[in-house]
């Protein structure tokens, strides 16, 4: 017998909740896994460059070719070349590359291929580009204030209310009168400024793609989140059918969501170098380049005033965030909408009004980064109950205790929350664990110029797209039946590092009773794996795992009913099916639960079927001469609803909590003149190993009805939400200095500490 | 970009010490610089900020001498620490004389990049490049260090006080290799201090660091040297403050004398890592430190 078949007839432990090897981790220990630019070259393939406007704001007067160059085997594209010159995202606003008006730094200007890489670094040095700088807006305020207009109409790329009891009135005057006046009926109102700024993904592996044309259309491989994003801005930017368009993802060094709508920029640009030149067109960025030209997070400004009872009840909520949506909109809409949906918090209130506002201003667009949003707007409200506590003489952790959701309270869209909420149990073991309450009691310790000091954060993310997202993309997934009982996966759903291939095996094999070396993941390409949506959201295992169980279960099923009828075991009956049928496949599609409602134009319903829960607890010590801040432990303990590979699920708690530890502490976008003066690894202070504090993960699982596996949730997401707070709050109760502004840096510190003496 | 250039470099090896002295001073007649390659570390890195070479430029000459004999090593004898300027600063830390005799240097040497910038790097580099922000040149001048340096002329010592006259600006002529340097050591025991307030824990280039040596006799200081990275555009010696702490008692000295002698010392700037602002902060928080563990009451 084979083994699918023994592992098909007898009956085994399930694979979900173990920590089966990665299936991808011998290739990548080994160096075997082919990154994008290990693929090998192709016969008379280029390597393509871009030349990127040096100044944030300018008239593009003129191109010109440096006429002592030798052009004779550059290709050179420029907007004028274009039939369309547009990036397509949610709208197509972002030019592929800039024509008359140069809306960002580092804007691509012009598009060179040769196939010598050092003379191609000449050629980009011998295009003159003729600028006439105007005035650059950098600053969102600024923005808003239409001191000059950018973008639009109004530089604003977005706006979205949320509103709920008294100022849920839909005139807008009314209602913020109402939010106003029913906070100033309270008997405790806090009001509250808090910033936070860039970070940049830097993903192991920057951008890089291989563009080629043949008589079947235009080949793009390379390191990317969203084959189908890509696939869509190709078919856009050429004009071509669906079919004409292949997009494959390369094994991929990390995105963290650098990798979800950039790709389709660098696409383009390969594919046009491409088209031009007739050769195959390779386009890797180095670190430099990808620090300054793509995506970052969004920097936000939120400003809070709360009302709540003397007992610490919380009653009502205002809140004002404004997000830097950089120079083109491209994501900017919806990264606004998952903050303005996350700026609550976990927290019941009465009365709430949301006034949410993106604006360009002349940086590189800001696009996805885990989190989306939600951690600048945590950051916030976290923050706001921290002095909400200080004011009402109480630990910030029992009054969040004391307002938390619960199963059958209502969020601020009007969202009952059904079930799997495990909050309260996150809260509970990770105050616990780290022994919070104990430590907050005691004064903060000081040991000879060291202070030490604890503090946490409480916080929800949304797993899986907003509101009706999931219904309007129907996510699809394909599992076939191969020969000897063997299951193919197929699905648009990319292993960027996380481990996707992984779990969506453990999760076919449990579905269906086979062995996991049974399972098959097929690289993701748009020419064979159906469209899962993209990779983001958390949404991977939750809702594509979703499909796989559901699409592996009806293959097997199919096998099983053969078997009934003919005997034999699994494998023989899947070759005798294969044979009749010669092709056996189950393409399901994604069924959003039927109790989902929401309504957009209101922004009323259920803003996510299911929210993952964390609580967070960071110790620190603070160097009291130098106002270094080190963090000594971190504590998470975070509802994922079942961990289908608990180790993975755990790496993503820790990996995310590293990443938010990084942006609260050390990660800096320097900026001079719309400018990034630290744009490499030496300069741009992200966490080394040294850096990292001892993790201490609990998984809570509050199983969710709808997910795979028995329950799972997102959460790649939510580990990114609530470090920064935490840190926050450790260092305040280390040294009494309340940050309102990340990053936390010492001479942030110091700022706060000569001001408070002052 | 241009690390596609380095092809364009013509690299070689000298066969010796005098050998290579004559290739440096016959380009250097010529008007032609020569780039003298230890690790790299520097080097290396800053060729992938250049702009690409054009084909008609002159052909850089690179001479490794990461192998060189006459500048390796590390010995000590009666008293005097002899550090080949090609000496990596691993086997600077691993050193036994090194970590028994100047810890201090040991300690620089640990905190320095990351272990595979350790194994490369070296002080000889480090002097060359000249960078106020080195810590490795801001221990030298902790030691008062001597350069050996050498061209056809002969050599020469040049005492760490006399070295550097302004940013990447030094008293050492265009065609002298530094072959070594040289610490007289302090007494055994004598009390030191590294504190380096980096960007982060480890691979941080320092935003200040102190190296700091002293010799005691009861209440007093006889013998402080100071060093000081990343405060001004030359690796700071800190000579008010050390006036100030060897001309009285150590429980006369008060914390805002030795403030003021601290500012008056350095001049640091904003740049990319800190500001001028939080390094002046920074800057009398690590010498108060240095000082209230000899006994001042700071």
């Amino acid at each position: 017998m084979t083994t699918a078949a023994q592992n098909a007839s007898s009956a085994r432990p399930p694979f979900i909740g173990t920590n089966v090897p990665r299936t991808d981790g011998a290739s990548k220990v080994t160096g075997r896994a082919a990154y994008v630019d290990d693929l090998p070259r192709e016969p008379g393939e280029l390597f393509g460059a871009t030349v990127r406007s040096p100044v944030p704001r300018a008239r593009l007067r003129g191109i010109t070719l440096d006429p002592a160059f030798d052009w004779s085997d550059v290709t050179v594209v420029r907007a004028s070349d274009l039939a369309v010159n547009e990036v397509q995202c949610i709208t197509a606003e972002q030019p592929i590359l800039a024509a008359d008006q140069i809306r960002h730094a580092y804007e691509p200007v012009v598009l060179l291929a040769c196939a010598d890489k050092r003379k191609l670094a000449q050629a980009v040095r011998a295009v003159k580009l003729d600028l006439e700088p105007l005035t650059p807006i950098l600053d969102p305020e600024q923005s808003l204030a239409k001191v000059d207009v950018i973008w639009g109409e109004d530089n604003v790329h977005k706006r979205f209310s949320i509103t709920k009891g008294r100022a849920d009135l839909p005139d807008p005057a009314a209602s913020a009168a109402a939010i106003e006046a029913a906070i100033a009926s309270s008997e405790v109102v806090v009001r509250g400024r808090y910033t936070t700024h860039h970070q940049e993904q830097l993903y192991i592996e920057p951008q890089g793609v291989i563009a080629r044309w043949d008589e079947k259309g235009v080949h793009v491989t390379g390191s990317l989140q969203c084959p189908y994003y890509v696939h869509k801005a190709l078919v856009h930017g050429f004009d071509l059918a669906a079919d004409r368009v292949h997009v494959t993802q390369a094994v991929t060094g990390g995105g963290f969501g650098g990798k979800e709508e950039y790709p389709s920029v660098i696409a383009l640009h390969a594919a046009l170098l491409a088209q031009k030149s007739g050769k195959p067109v390779r386009m890797i960025y180095d670190r430099k380049e990808d620090i300054e030209a793509t995506t970052k997070r969004h920097p936000a400004i939120c400003e809070i005033v709360s009302g709540c009872d003397r007992d610490g009840t919380l009653r009502a909520l205002s809140i004002r965030i404004l997000m830097d949506g950089g120079a083109y909109m491209t994501l900017t809409p919806v990264v606004l909408s998952r903050g303005a949906l996350h700026a609550a918090g976990v927290y019941r209130w009465d009365d709430v009004r949301i006034d949410a506002v993106a604006v360009a201003t002349n940086t590189p667009p800001n696009g996805a980064f885990r989190g989306f949003g939600a951690p600048q707007t945590i950051w916030a409200i976290e923050r706001h109950l921290d002095r909400v506590a200080q004011e009402l003489g109480r630990d910030p952790m029992d009054l969040k205790a004391q307002n938390m959701l619960r199963e059958g309270d209502t969020t601020a869209t009007g969202q009952t929350l059904r079930g799997s909420v495990g909050v309260a149990e996150c809260l509970e073991k990770a105050l616990t664990a780290s022994g919070y309450h104990d430590k907050r009691k005691a004064p903060p310790a000081v040991r000879g110029r060291v202070a030490r000091g604890i503090g946490a954060s409480v916080f929800m993310h949304g797993a899986g797209f907003t509101g009706s997202g999931e219904k309007h993309l129907k996510g699809r997934v394909a599992v076939d039946l191969l020969p000897g009982g063997r299951l193919r996966i197929r699905t648009a759903s990319t292993d960027i590092g996380q481990g996707t291939e992984t779990v969506f095996r453990q999760i076919a094999a449990d579905a269906t009773g086979l062995h996991l070396a049974d399972i098959d993941f097929a690289v993701p390409s748009t020419s064979y794996v159906p469209d899962s949506g993209p990779t983001v959201a958390s949404r991977t295992v939750m809702v594509v795992g979703g499909i796989v169980e559901r699409a592996a279960r009806e293959v097997a099923a199919r096998v099983r009913a053969e078997q009934e009828t003919s005997g034999g075991d699994f494998a023989a009956a899947a070759d005798r099916l294969l044979t009749k049928e010669r092709e056996v496949t189950a393409l399901v599609q994604y069924e959003h639960p039927g109790w989902v409602t929401w309504d957009d134009s209101t922004y009323k319903g259920d803003a996510y079927p299911v929210y993952g829960y964390a609580c967070d607890v960071a110790e620190v010590e603070v160097d009291l001469d130098t106002l270094e801040v080190t963090v000594t432990g971190f504590w998470s303990a975070t509802d994922v609803g079942k961990a289908i590979h608990p180790v993975m699920c755990k790496g993503q708690i820790e990996g995310g909590s590293l990443q938010a530890i990084g942006w609260a502490l050390w990660e800096d976008v320097v900026w001079k003149n719309g400018l990034i003066q630290n744009p490499r690894m030496t300069n741009y202070i992200i966490p080394t190993a040294l850096d990292a504090p001892p993790m201490h993960v609990d998984l809570v699982e509050a199983p969710y009805a709808y997910g795979p596996g028995g329950g799972a949730k997102g959460v790649g997401e939510l580990p990114m939400d609530g470090g920064a707070p935490a840190i926050a709050a450790a260092v305040e109760h280390a040294t009494g200095l309340f940050a309102r502004d990340l990053p936390l840096l010492p001479e942030r510190l110091l700022e706060l500490q000569t001001n408070r003496k002052g | 970009m241009s690390l596609a250039d380095l092809p364009l470099h013509d690299m070689q090896r000298a066969a010796s010490l005098d050998a290579l002295c004559g290739i440096v001073a016959e380009r250097h007649a010529r008007g032609e610089a020569t780039v003298l390659l230890a690790g790299g570390t520097d080097w290396v890195v800053e060729q992938e900020l250049k702009p690409p070479r054009g084909d008609a430029d002159p052909r850089p000459l690179v001479v490794d001498v990461s192998c060189m004999a006459e500048l390796r090593g590390i010995t000590a004898t009666r008293g005097l620490l002899r550090i080949g300027a090609a000496a990596t600063y691993l086997e600077i830390r691993r050193h036994p004389t090194v970590i028994e005799r100047a810890p201090m240097l040991a300690a620089m040497a640990r905190e320095l990049g990351a272990i595979q910038i350790q194994a490369r790097g070296t002080l000889g580099g480090n002097l060359a490049t000249a960078s106020p922000a080195a810590d490795g040149v801001a221990a030298l001048a902790a030691y008062d260090a001597s350069i050996v340096v050498k061209s056809v002329r002969g050599e020469r010592r040049i005492p760490f006080s006399a070295l550097q006259t302004g940013y990447k600006q030094s008293t050492r002529a265009p065609d002298e290799v530094i072959v070594a340097v040289e610490i007289a050591l302090p007494p055994e025991g004598s009390p030191w201090l590294w504190r380096k307030v980096g960007t982060r824990r480890a691979q941080a280039i320092s935003k200040v660091a102190l190296a700091g040596i002293a010799v005691r006799s009861e209440d007093r200081v006889v013998r402080l040297g100071l060093g000081m990275a990343s405060v001004a555009p030359i690796t700071a010696t800190l000579l008010q403050t050390r006036a100030l702490v060897l001309s009285r008692p150590l429980s006369a000295i008060t914390a805002d004398a030795l403030d003021a002698a601290v500012l008056s010392d350095i001049a640091p700037i904003d740049d990319v890592r800190s500001t001028r602002e939080y390094r002046k902060h920074a800057a009398k928080a690590v010498v108060r430190g240095f000082l209230r563990d000899l006994g001042a009451p700071v």
